[in-house]
């Protein structure tokens, strides 16, 4: 059978058992088997148990499990609120006021979170109700925290980049690293927007109630010191060459367990729930994580990546072309499934073809999670959007077109780390080796 | 015959809930190795093998509960008997996949036992004692299919909603 006639089969296999509602891990595993029987001569079953158990139980991997462990028990913690008690005071004055909360906090939240919905979840439970109540616009609200919710991705710890890391091969600790800056890079501009914003429309942001001299506001930063040592803990830990992303990973789920205990919110219930929570969220990871190795395996044999790359190699096209290229794709294959699906579904087909294109595969992997996180909001499956429509009881098309703003300064990153790619590139090189 | 059901998952849950401490424990036991120079071998790989422990032995649990992804785009677009009708076919595919995935992982730890397969790292762990745990998970998670199927086919399933939005990404 020709090439193009067994990808095409092959895909409209992905696409039955996908939309039909097969459990994602399982239709991929299916397609594997499919194109194993078919087009290789080795049998698939014992090659699909022994690739599963070789990724179910790679040490790499073992950060991810942990970290999602320990966005589980931040989860269940006072940090929020605390969080919004000690950031309020000092935004009075920046135009957009109250707005920040929902940058600054994800942008917190996602130095000691691994995950985009989680994120938005754990921050919205406070900014939601208390903008609301101060009389803040609700759509303004809605639409910044659903973007800066996706900062969960970008900036370090990341499930995202665990699983690119595995399944591209490379360095866990320099993927998180590398996310940093652009992630800083976005919430400014998610920033900037809401002060350009706020200055167009003057008299929807509502007025001070009352103003807090310096002192308040510095007692009022008290509340945020357990969240700035965790991070500095995790990341810190990585930066400096000190700890691997599994090691920092148990250190942040061993901070995660004294802030809870700290605040009182360590109970038997919490710890359990939290455990169990992490185990289900992991376990869900894995399936697909299974799912996606015996299929990488399967389309190597087959030998369909090397032929893709070479195609696309025949085409000729710029790698900026190529990029936007993919990001496109990826923008509409993010709309119908989730990041990590997404990710694993695709990295064993397409990472040829980026390398022989001459793309650096850390530029790419910080790359591949903007354009998640674009995913993470564009309808009709979108999680921040499933969150916040679980939260806020709008509409999911009400909460699209108010995230569409956000969508579109994504798109502005894309384009700077593809002009300027040492945002990306500068701060892992100054790392000390671990 | 339900209440037995219901218990070996969840029994599943809590043993993988004890592997996933099993993981931290292994990573910070190697660490303090490292910091108070003692030496462990092969904590590396024994969080490996409570991580797949604790992936496979949730997996039923896990279904259970509603919290394995899909697509359920069309599914929820459906008139009640189609909906049946597709969700009958895709738990029957699902099924007969996860029997597949419950034989052959089975069979793994039987030749790796036949063969005494040893871990080739510095833990040398005969390999068919943490793939029990494949084995075991795959296999309750094919007994979990098989009861939602059949739930199904009498229209006795209930449709689970997970209880809080995923923090899945």
């Amino acid at each position: 059978m020709s090439d193009p006639a067994i990808t095409g089969l092959l895909v409209v296999a992905l696409l039955l058992l996908l939309g039909s509602g097969v459990w994602i891990g399982l239709a991929l595993a299916g397609v594997a088997w499919i194109g194993m029987e078919l087009f290789s001569s080795r049998p698939a079953g014992d090659a699909m148990a022994v690739t599963i158990w070789g990724s179910a139980s790679s040490w790499t991997l073992t950060a991810l499990p942990l970290f999602v462990w320990m966005g589980e028990i931040l989860f269940r913690t006072r940090l929020s609120e605390d969080m919004f008690k000690g950031l309020a005071p000092w935004l009075e004055r920046v135009p957009g006021r109250l707005l920040h909360t929902n940058i600054i906090g994800c942008t917190i939240f996602a130095a000691v979170s691994g995950s985009s919905a989680a994120t938005c979840a754990t921050i919205g439970k406070m900014t939601l109700p208390e903008l609301k109540r101060r009389g803040y616009p609700e759509g303004m609200t809605i639409g910044t925290l659903a973007g800066a919710g996706t900062l969960g991705l970008l900036i370090p710890p990341s499930i995202i980049m665990i699983v690119y890391g595995v399944s591209a091969d490379v360095s866990i600790a320099q993927l998180f690293i590398a996310g940093v800056v652009p992630g800083l890079m976005l919430a400014l501009l998610f920033s900037g927007y809401i002060v350009v914003w706020a200055l167009a429309n003057p008299g929807k942001i509502p007025e001070i109630t009352h103003r807090t001299t310096l002192a308040q506001k510095l007692a009022a930063a008290r509340h945020l010191i357990p969240v700035v040592l965790l991070i500095a803990t995790v990341l810190g830990s990585i930066y400096a060459g000190v700890a691997t992303a599994t090691e920092a990973a148990a250190f942040g789920v061993l901070g995660s367990l004294a802030i809870s205990g700290w605040q009182g919110s360590l109970t038997w219930a919490s710890f359990r729930d939290s455990l169990l929570g992490g185990t289900r969220l992991y376990c869900m990871i894995a399936l697909i994580l299974a799912g996606a190795a015996f299929l990488t395996l399967s389309m190597g044999y087959i030998g369909l990546p090397r032929h893709l790359a070479e195609w696309i190699g025949s085409l000729e096209l710029s790698p900026f072309a190529l990029i936007v290229a993919l990001a496109v794709f990826y923008i509409v294959l993010g709309c119908f499934l989730d990041g990590i699906s997404m990710v694993v579904l695709t990295m064993g087909v397409i990472l040829p073809t980026v390398q022989a294109a001459g793309i650096d595969l850390l530029w790419f992997g910080i790359f591949i999670v903007l354009v998640v996180e674009m995913a993470q909001i564009t309808p009709p499956v979108g999680f921040n959007l499933f969150v916040l429509q679980g939260m806020t009881r709008h509409e999911i098309t009400y909460i699209a077109r108010h995230t569409l703003p956000m969508f579109l300064l994504m798109i502005v990153a894309v384009l700077m780390i593809w002009f300027f790619p040492q945002l990306i590139t500068w701060l892992p090189q100054q790392m000390k080796l671990g | 015959m339900r209440r037995a059901l219901d218990r070996l998952y969840d029994a599943a849950a809590a043993l993988a809930a004890v592997f996933l401490i099993g993981v931290l424990a292994m990573v910070v036991t190697g660490v303090a190795g490292r910091l108070l120079n003692f030496h462990v071998p092969g904590t590396d790989s024994y969080a490996g093998y409570c991580m797949a422990a604790a992936g496979f032995l949730a997996l039923a649990h896990t279904l259970k509960r509603g919290e394995h992804i899909r697509v359920s785009l069309i599914l929820e677009r459906l008139g009640a008997g189609a909906q049946r009708g597709l969700e009958l076919w895709s738990l029957a595919a699902a099924t007969l996949l996860a029997a597949l995935f419950a034989f052959y992982s089975v069979r793994l730890a039987v030749q790796s036992w036949q063969f005494n397969d040893v871990s080739t790292g510095n833990d040398a762990t005969p390999l068919w004692i943490p793939q029990l745990a494949m084995a075991a998970g795959t296999v309750v998670l094919l007994i979990a299919f098989v009861d939602e199927l059949v739930l199904e086919w009498r229209g006795k399933r209930r449709r689970v909603a997970p209880a809080e939005a995923l923090h899945n990404e």
